[in-house]
């Protein structure tokens, strides 16, 4: 690409900011390679392009612009970001000067910033048009919500530090797991474009950047697509890249436990308020809480030698045999957060060493959602 | 003519000489001993070249009688015990008998003696083992020994000694003990022309040690003093149908230690500054390295020592001296009773006083770069040995102690408090009685409260709680203030100790928290790995591990405690086996249950590089000043360091 020595644009400050909010996420906050803590600006056809790169991940976003030169620079990202949002409405004017230079002039504002050569910037891979899949925005949104918090927080053993996207004629499924718990959402009744299975493992970061620009945007669908290393969303004119995972996701279907027999239906707000309150008293360090299921009872308790301890009681039919099971109750929280739309959750069990299963009781839509915990021992 | 022949006395004290005198330094021992033993208040000890060419040892003891002086010199003549029942309850520190005949038998000795009883003194040469000329002479009371050319007639020990500087930082060590061990007492060591030590008597041993190392040493150092019964120990008594018609249950003497530990931010790198006196008596024993050692576990890093001074005082029919001809060694009766109440003494003081690592001490104490607590003896220029130490930690106090010295210098025993004057004088074993012990408690009580005041205005780490935090330094050290200045806290080492008393706590009551996995996970050994696993698999069970061999390489672990995940649970596992590995013989289970517990600790702990919110780390520095050792983590590494206000204010001359 030949170096541009010029470009001059006029862009709308509320247009720019949206943009520019969007693409923060990826933007590199430690300045390791210093060019990465910087935005690519391009200006061509009536649109300036704004790019951004971790290396990892990137994202590419466009706005419309009144385009009085064509070209391209860097801009430092988090300045331009926080000058911007400080301006008042109006037209801002951009322009490329000597040494990297950028002028930017709103109204009797006039700002020069110190960029760095466009020939620095790496390149960014280019959307493959031809493996495109067309996903529901919403169903995709839903899924991330109800599995994203399962993923390992660790960095270290990747395989598990990010989410297994199913593609199949007919649904999709979502699946992230930590070790000690597993979430698993199906969507059914999609149509989508794609012979026999897909499946990919989607990074925890990219995850959950897809999760704020789906939910900043209000298009219906988005186009996936992936190659050996990479995978791209573009959502609207908004395109978002991220470096695959390599390794084998652990064969889950193998833990879906089969024959919990024993089970409670608890409402979901009553659940919640017993363990956020008993909790309090678990130690801190395990959250622990025991579920004692007794005839047509849950009680769920707490102690700790620091705090003291603590018991609710639910009133549930239950006729099964007593048990009684141990477990983290941050675990049990982030589930509960996470379907929190439903009224009432079905809780399946069959002993205290054995995964237990979780689920929302309304079944009315087309996601099957379950949530697969391990007790502990206490 | 037969072959075999009795030796002539000359030949059988040469050859006593070998056990007893090996170096200049044995003979200063044996001299200085029996100058305390004299009751002596005033202690001169002079040498030349290292002590090859002349030792002299001044003292202003009870002296000896004339023909006592010509009686001393022959085999096993002592007056120190009678029978061989005294030897069940020595309370001198010499007894054998054999120190002079065979220091006299190796050197050109010369004796000038007088006790008080008698109007002159007397004056006696002899010269390997002869006696060459007795006169009188005119002297306080007293006796006065110059040992010059030793091992004059034995050539192939006299090449066997090192170096003049060796062979004199040996005196001076010696020198230092016992000048340690008895405060009131006045001590110098000169060697030459320069005085290597000048000691002054002085009430407490938080003084004498100033005095012999310093200020700098004395603030590093805790005092400690604890007592016990030996009723607790249990002693065993004859079974009723063996006893003797008047048999009395023998009354309980008390086992009392007193003394200084250093803070663990002060580390060795050897034992050699670990001194342990049993009623004033050095010695090296295994046993109580070992309880020292223990005491320090989990406080300092393994191959770290700490700076110990310790007197241990026991009835004498509790210790037996008569091991060695050298006496370095003893051997208790109640072996485990005295190292459990060592190791626990140690604990619990460093439990209580809590040091905190002020900062820039910590920055100097680095184990490599400091000696052992021994003087250095070369104040001459001249390159230091190898294993000489640096200039910083020379001798100190010379160039301000005498001017202190020379102000006492013609009063010696005027400070001196009588009772322990008496105490020293006792030739014969006493008992001690109950009236003594208690004053001896009192004073040890008195010694450690005063102590502590002086403590309070250092560096502890009880005004942790006090502690707000400021915010990260680097995502990886936690910066806090409170009223006594600037802390900054290792975020990992300062979790790791909460955590890893929180796992022993738990395992003590067998409550650990367990998290059963949703797939297990797979560990790969080493093939030599299996069995190591197998002898500790029950241990590991016990903290919250349920893993079994899956294959004959592989552990799947299918419920990790709380708190290790991943990656960490891998490691954790391959670590605690990597140990027990190295360790050769078994270790012990308590050893095992702390490693193990230290591991855990290590591998759940918050990690540096860590963003920590105000919150956490308000948490954090709350539940580290709950914990027993604040000081160190598990592995021995320091966790909180303090700039003091005053040190602050001081480096920004507003003081």
């Amino acid at each position: 690409m030949v170096e541009s020595t010029e470009m001059e644009i006029s862009v709308n400050r509320q247009q720019l900011l949206r943009e520019l909010t969007a693409t923060q996420g990826v933007v590199e906050r430690k300045t390791t390679i210093p060019i990465l803590s910087n935005f690519l600006l391009e200006a061509q056809d009536g649109r300036l392009t704004i790019t951004a790169t971790d290396l990892d991940q990137s994202i590419r976003t466009s706005c419309e612009a009144k385009v009085k030169k064509a070209g391209a620079c860097t801009v430092p990202a988090r300045k331009l970001y926080d000058y911007i949002k400080l301006l008042p409405e109006g037209e801002i004017n951009i322009k490329l000067m000597e040494n990297h230079w950028v002028q930017i002039r709103m109204g009797r504002s006039n700002t020069k910033m110190v960029g760095m050569a466009r020939a620095n910037f790496p390149q960014v891979p280019q959307f493959p048009e031809a493996s495109a899949i067309r996903l529901s925005s919403a169903s995709l949104r839903a899924m991330i919500n109800k599995t994203i918090f399962a993923i390992a927080n660790e960095e270290s053993r990747y395989t598990l530090n990010g989410a297994l996207l199913t593609l199949k004629d007919g649904g999709m499924i979502l699946v992230a797991t930590d070790g000690h718990r597993l979430a698993h959402i199906e969507k059914t009744g999609e149509t989508l474009n794609v012979s026999g299975e897909k499946k990919v493992l989607i990074p925890r970061k990219a995850l959950s950047e897809l999760q704020s620009l789906l939910s900043a945007s209000d298009a219906e669908f988005l186009d996936f697509a992936d190659d050996e290393q990479t995978l791209y969303f573009r959502i609207g004119g908004c395109l978002l890249t991220s470096r695959k995972l390599t390794g084998q996701f652990p064969n889950y279907e193998a833990v879906l436990p089969r024959d919990n027999n024993k089970f409670v239906i608890v409402r979901t707000e009553e659940l919640m308020g017993c363990i956020q309150r008993v909790a309090q008293f678990a130690d801190e360090r395990s959250g622990a809480i025991k579920m004692r299921f007794e005839q047509n009872e849950l009680k769920i308790s707490s102690s700790s030698t620091d705090a003291g301890e603590s018991e609710d009681t639910i009133e549930t039919p239950y006729s099964n045999d007593p048990l009684v099971v141990g477990f983290n109750s941050v675990y049990m929280v982030d589930f509960l957060k996470a379907v929190s739309h439903a009224s009432e959750v079905r809780l399946e069990f069959k002993d205290a060493q054995s995964a237990g299963q979780m689920r929302p009781e309304d079944t009315s839509d087309d996601f099957k959602y379950r949530y697969i915990l391990m007790p502990m021992r206490i | 003519m037969g072959r075999i022949r009795i030796l002539s006395d000359q030949v059988a004290n040469q050859i006593a000489a070998g056990e007893v005198v090996e170096r200049p330094a044995s003979v200063v021992k044996e001299l200085l001993e029996n100058a305390l033993d004299a009751g002596a208040n005033r202690i001169r000890v002079d040498v030349e070249a290292g002590g090859r060419k002349l030792i002299r040892i001044e003292d202003d003891g009870c002296g000896m009688l004339r023909d006592d002086a010509l009686l001393a010199f022959e085999r096993h003549a002592t007056s120190k015990i009678r029978s061989s029942d005294d030897l069940l309850s020595l309370a001198t520190l010499g007894f054998r008998g054999e120190a002079l005949p065979s220091i006299a038998s190796v050197a050109r000795v010369h004796l000038t003696t007088r006790s008080a009883e008698e109007p002159v003194g007397m004056e006696l040469e002899i010269a390997g083992g002869k006696i060459l000329r007795t006169a009188d002479v005119a002297m306080p009371p007293g006796a006065t020994f110059v040992i010059r050319d030793l091992f004059f007639n034995t050539p192939a020990r006299r090449k066997f000694l090192k170096s003049e500087q060796t062979e004199l930082s040996h005196i001076a060590a010696l020198v230092t003990h016992y000048a340690l061990a008895h405060p009131e007492k006045h001590f110098e060591l000169h060697s030459t022309a320069n005085a290597l030590l000048q000691a002054p008597p002085v009430q407490k041993i938080s003084e004498r040690v100033y005095q012999v190392f310093g200020s700098e040493v004395l603030e590093q150092l805790v005092p400690i003093a604890a007592e016990t019964s030996f009723a607790h120990a249990g002693i065993p008594e004859p079974p009723p149908w063996k006893r003797e018609p008047d048999w009395q249950p023998q009354a309980p003497g008390a086992l009392r230690l007193h003394g200084f530990v250093s803070r663990p931010e002060m580390q060795k790198l050897n034992r050699n500054s670990i001194y342990f006196f049993v009623n004033r008596r050095l010695i090296r024993d295994r046993l109580m390295q070992h309880a020292i050692t223990e005491a320090y576990r989990n406080i300092l890093p393994p191959t770290s020592f700490p700076v110990v001074l310790l007197f241990l005082e026991m009835p004498p029919e509790e210790v037996d001296v008569n091991v060695h001809p050298a006496k370095t060694e003893v051997r208790f009766r109640q072996q485990s009773f005295i190292h459990d109440f060592v190791r626990d003494s140690v604990r619990n003081v460093m439990v209580k006083a809590r040091p905190a690592a002020s900062f820039l001490t910590a920055l100097t104490s680095n184990p490599v770069m400091t000696p052992a607590l021994v003087p250095d003896v070369s104040p001459m220029p001249g390159p230091p040995e190898k294993d000489g130490m640096p200039p910083e930690a020379r001798w100190r106090d010379s160039d301000v102690i005498p001017t202190r010295a020379d102000a006492e210098y013609f009063s010696p025993a005027a400070s001196v408090p009588p009772p322990q004057q008496e105490q020293a004088m006792s030739f014969v074993a006493q008992p001690i009685e109950a009236e003594d012990a208690a004053n001896a408690a009192s004073a040890l009580d008195a010694d450690a409260t005063n102590a502590d005041t002086e403590n309070a205005s250092g560096a502890t780490l009880h005004s942790l709680d006090s502690l707000r935090a400021l915010g990260q330094l680097r995502d990886s050290f936690i910066l806090a203030v409170n009223a006594e200045g600037l802390w900054i806290v290792d975020q990992h080492v300062a979790h790791e100790r909460v955590l890893f008393e929180k796992i022993l706590r738990e395992r003590q009551v067998e409550q650990v928290q367990r998290q059963r996995l949703l797939m297990p996970v797979l560990i790969d050994l080493k093939p030599e790995q299996m069995p190591l696993f197998a002898a500790i698999a029950e241990e590991l069970e016990r903290n919250g591990f349920e893993a079994e061999p899956f294959g004959p390489r592989t552990l799947a672990v299918k419920a990790a405690p709380v708190g290790l995940e991943g990656r960490e649970l891998e490691r954790m596992v391959q670590e605690v086996l990597e140990q027990t590995e190295r360790e050769e013989q078994a270790a012990n289970l308590e050893t095992l249950r702390a490693r193990i517990a230290a591991s855990i600790a290590c591998h759940a702990a918050i990690k540096i590089n860590t963003p920590l919110e105000a919150t956490k780390m308000e948490w954090l520095l709350a539940e580290l000043a709950k914990t027993e050792h604040p000081t160190s983590c598990p592995h021995g590494r320091p966790i909180a360091l303090r700039y003091s206000l005053k040190d602050i204010q001081r480096a920004f001359q507003r003081i």
